[in-house]
């Protein structure tokens, strides 16, 4: 068992970042409106390639935030969509955070921050109720992957909180049909096991309740003042 | 000496009887507008010298003498005592004498001036608040302009050196003023039409891009990013410094902008990028910051404030938790000090935050700050953990505790809804802060049953709280993942990894959920620790008597 948790924020600096991207991220270049374009671009690869990077989406919004005749919805739409990939971690707030207050209101992005709120409060059918409408899955479409990314932000969430679940309850979580051979082998490909309708999952740092003793750990720069008697005598 | 001059009682009656001579009867009528100008201006000047008290004017004229010889200890008590002395005899209800009519005195020394002018604009914006103009606001940016730019484009670096104090106020009452400005612009609906016709007109003044400008630009050329970096890493300081930032002006200058943009960045609602500009300075009392106590605290009050909207409470706790001991502990140094009110009311604010922090993430906190915090907030603390009725109370804290945002952008003068409505950046972020607590209101409940049990079934804890088993393993869900979080460990601020946070965890194998509780144990270090100082200090005693 590993000691470390489930979860990993997302990366300050992804290996897809070219060092261009890195740069504007780092300098002052990043105010240029000149340079929405290389990070949209950027976010299209994102898009297609099943990438995230979250500084650089941020970068755009900020653009955004400045230069109000530079906004496009259709990024913002498609920024948003990748940081509900992201979540636990507070991604997608840190975008909202970033845009107009008008924008709250758009229909689009509060369609988006009721899927959000879905997946932040483990309400995963009805976040797969609402998804399932033409019009929602419309705005996740062109993000390659985006059912599979959701799938395993919640089973994420399950494996840090079950030993085991019921099959039944676990393909409802995934909107999948339980007697379906796709979600055998999502189950499967995320390392599960199913055995007499129960999946059982390995223990982890997360699923692993242990009563523990927390001691306190006296670190030597506490003692560097005590040491420094013995000089003294 | 001079110091005492000033100080004496004066008396006010001899400038009094030469005001009433009435001298503007001596202009003869024919003179030109032009000079007729100067005339007026000239009379003006002596008009208002002779209002000004005698002691005000050799206070200027020493202030300046000081500022040419750079004596900067001087110049800290100039700054730091007298100044505000005289504002309270003088000008407490009034502006100083306006920078035109004293510059006679220091012969017209621009530079001066323009210092002058920076402390005269910020006693407006600070005691005279009701009298603010728009023109104080443009005037005032525009010698914010003067002054950077003598600065930065002087072709060299300039002798000028101050105080740290004033480099951080100065930079400090910048990004104030910009975001003063921003909230005054964006509320037209009681503004004069000549009112908003200025704005309009003048859309660069205090914008976002000319204030981000100086800071950035008084990072460049301070080299203070390569001067922190070899102050880390090792290296040839002079060389990192080049010859503008060798210079304590411009090095504290750049410093300052670093933690002025993590201000800005926060106001702008960028929370990353806010501690990304802390990339290269830690977090210890041997950092710069805590050179200046205002720039002390400033910095932890949006280290801690960025870490909370980061949903990152452990950090955050330490951050406030942090600051507040050094506010405690230093309480009666600055009881005297010009910024005490401001740095009271920073502290009472982040024992809001903190207290919002604690409810969302219970943590053991520093003894004296618990005590303090339950005075100040028990009840509060209370009420927050009571579920929906308790989400008022996060707001209200929140709208207490929370900066003043800033929209960066004006409102649009050509729509009409523009003129009634006004643009309230606070409650944006209130809005998706409130959405996120929303999630946890019921935590507090759930996990005081849990607390009672080691192994329970879903449908028994769920009948205890009269909720359906799907909703329990929802909640259930939603306590296991707030009780992960992001927490620094090592590396620049942004950085940190998952880790528990709560001391109540437990696992579920299908319908049983398994509870564990972690406990801590006895703290021996601090008090083993302390009586260690004690004995020495008892020692140390004896020996002086003998």
């Amino acid at each position: 068992m590993s000691s470390e948790s489930l979860l990993k924020p997302s990366p300050l600096i992804p290996v897809t970042r070219t060092d261009i991207v890195q740069s504007l991220i780092d300098g002052v270049d990043r105010y240029n409106p000149d340079n929405v374009s290389i990070l949209e671009d950027y976010l299209g690869q994102q898009l297609q390639n099943e990438e995230y990077d979250l500084m650089a989406n941020l970068a755009i919004l900020k653009l955004y935030q400045f230069n109000p005749h530079l906004v496009n919805e259709h990024v913002i739409i498609n920024i948003l969509v990748k940081a509900l990939t992201a979540i636990p971690n507070p991604d997608f707030n840190l975008c909202l955070y970033l845009l107009h207050e008008s924008s709250l209101a758009d229909e689009s992005i509060t369609k988006l921050t009721e899927l959000q709120q879905c997946l932040e409060q483990a309400r995963f059918r009805e976040f797969w109720e609402i998804y399932g409408d033409e019009s929602c899955k419309e705005l996740a479409s062109e993000a390659t992957g985006f059912e599979d990314a959701i799938r395993k932000v919640i089973l994420t969430t399950i494996t840090m909180a079950y030993q085991s679940i019921s099959v039944n309850l676990l393909s409802s979580y995934l909107n999948y049909n339980p007697a379906d051979k796709e979600f055998e082998s999502f189950i499967q490909s995320r390392g599960l096991e199913i055995k007499e309708e129960v999946v059982h999952i390995p223990k982890n740092a997360d699923n692993d309740a242990k009563p523990t003793v927390i001691r306190e750990n006296i670190k030597f720069e506490q003692l560097t003042k005590v040491v420094g008697y013995s000089n003294e005598l | 000496m001079y110091q005492e001059g000033f100080e004496e009682e004066i008396d006010l009656s001899s400038d009094i009887d030469l005001l009433t001579n009435n001298v503007y009867t001596e202009v003869e009528e024919e003179l030109d507008d032009e000079s007729l100008q100067q005339m007026q201006l000239l009379l003006q000047q002596q008009y208002a010298q002779q209002e000004i008290p005698e002691v005000v004017k050799n206070f200027i004229i020493y202030f300046h003498r000081n500022i040419l010889e750079n004596n900067v200890y001087e110049l800290h008590g100039i700054y730091e005592n007298s100044f505000n002395r005289l504002t309270e005899k003088f000008y407490a209800k009034t502006p100083w004498p306006e920078a035109d009519f004293i510059a006679p005195l220091v012969n017209e020394d621009q530079v001066f001036l323009t210092l002058y002018r920076e402390l005269y604009y910020r006693h407006i914006y600070s005691k005279l608040t009701q009298t603010l103009t728009i023109e104080h606001r443009f005037h005032s940016y525009e010698n914010y302009c003067d002054l950077f730019n003598y600065i930065l484009n002087s072709g060299g670096p300039v002798s000028l050196e101050l105080p740290n104090q004033w480099l951080w106020d100065i930079i400090d009452e910048f990004i104030y003023q910009f975001q003063s400005f921003c909230n005054y612009r964006n509320r037209l609906k009681n503004k004069t039409k000549e009112e908003i016709a200025l704005l309009r007109e003048n859309v660069q003044v205090w914008s976002c891009y000319s204030v981000l400008n100086v800071l950035y630009s008084l990072i460049t050329k301070s080299r203070i990013t390569e001067q922190l970096l070899v102050s880390k890493h090792g290296g040839d300081m002079i060389e990192a410094a080049g010859e503008y930032g060798s210079r304590p002006l411009y090095k504290m200058l750049g410093y300052f902008s670093i933690i002025g943009l993590l201000r800005v960045h926060c106001l702008l609602g960028d929370y990353t990028l806010a501690l990304k500009m802390m990339d290269n300075i830690e977090l210890n009392k041997k950092a710069l910051f805590a050179r200046v106590t205002a720039c002390h605290v400033t910095t932890y009050y949006y280290v801690g404030f960025a870490y909370m909207m980061m949903r990152r409470y452990a950090d955050a706790i330490k951050a406030f938790s942090h600051i507040l001991v050094f506010i405690a502990r230093t309480k009666m140094y600055h009881t005297r000090s010009y910024q005490f009110d401001q740095i009271n009311k920073k502290g009472d604010q982040m024992y809001a935050l903190l207290t919002i922090c604690i409810a969302l993430c219970p943590t053991r906190l520093d003894e004296n700050i618990h005590t303090h915090l339950k005075e100040k907030y028990g009840e509060h603390l209370i009420k927050m953990q009571r579920g929906e009725e308790g989400l008022q109370t996060f707001e209200d804290l929140f709208l207490y505790a929370c900066p003043k945002f800033i929209s960066p952008i004006g409102p649009n003068f050509e729509d009409p809804n523009a003129l009634v409505q006004s643009i309230e950046p606070h409650l944006h972020h209130a809005k998706i802060f409130l959405a996120e607590v929303r999630h946890q209101i019921l935590i507090p409940t759930l996990r005081s049953y849990l607390k009672l049990y080691t192994t329970m079934g879903i449908d028994k804890l769920a009948a205890f709280l009269d909720i359906d088993s799907d909703e329990l393993r929802i909640q259930l869900l939603i306590v296991k993942q707030k009780s992960r979080q992001q927490k620094w460990i090592k590396g620049t601020l942004l950085e940190g990894e998952y880790v528990t946070t709560s001391d109540l965890d437990f696992c579920l194998k299908q319908d049983m959920i398994h509870i564990a509780e972690s406990k801590v144990g006895r703290r021996y270090g601090d008090w083993f620790l302390r009586n260690i100082n004690k004995f020495q200090d008892i020692i140390a005693g004896m020996d002086f008597h003998n």
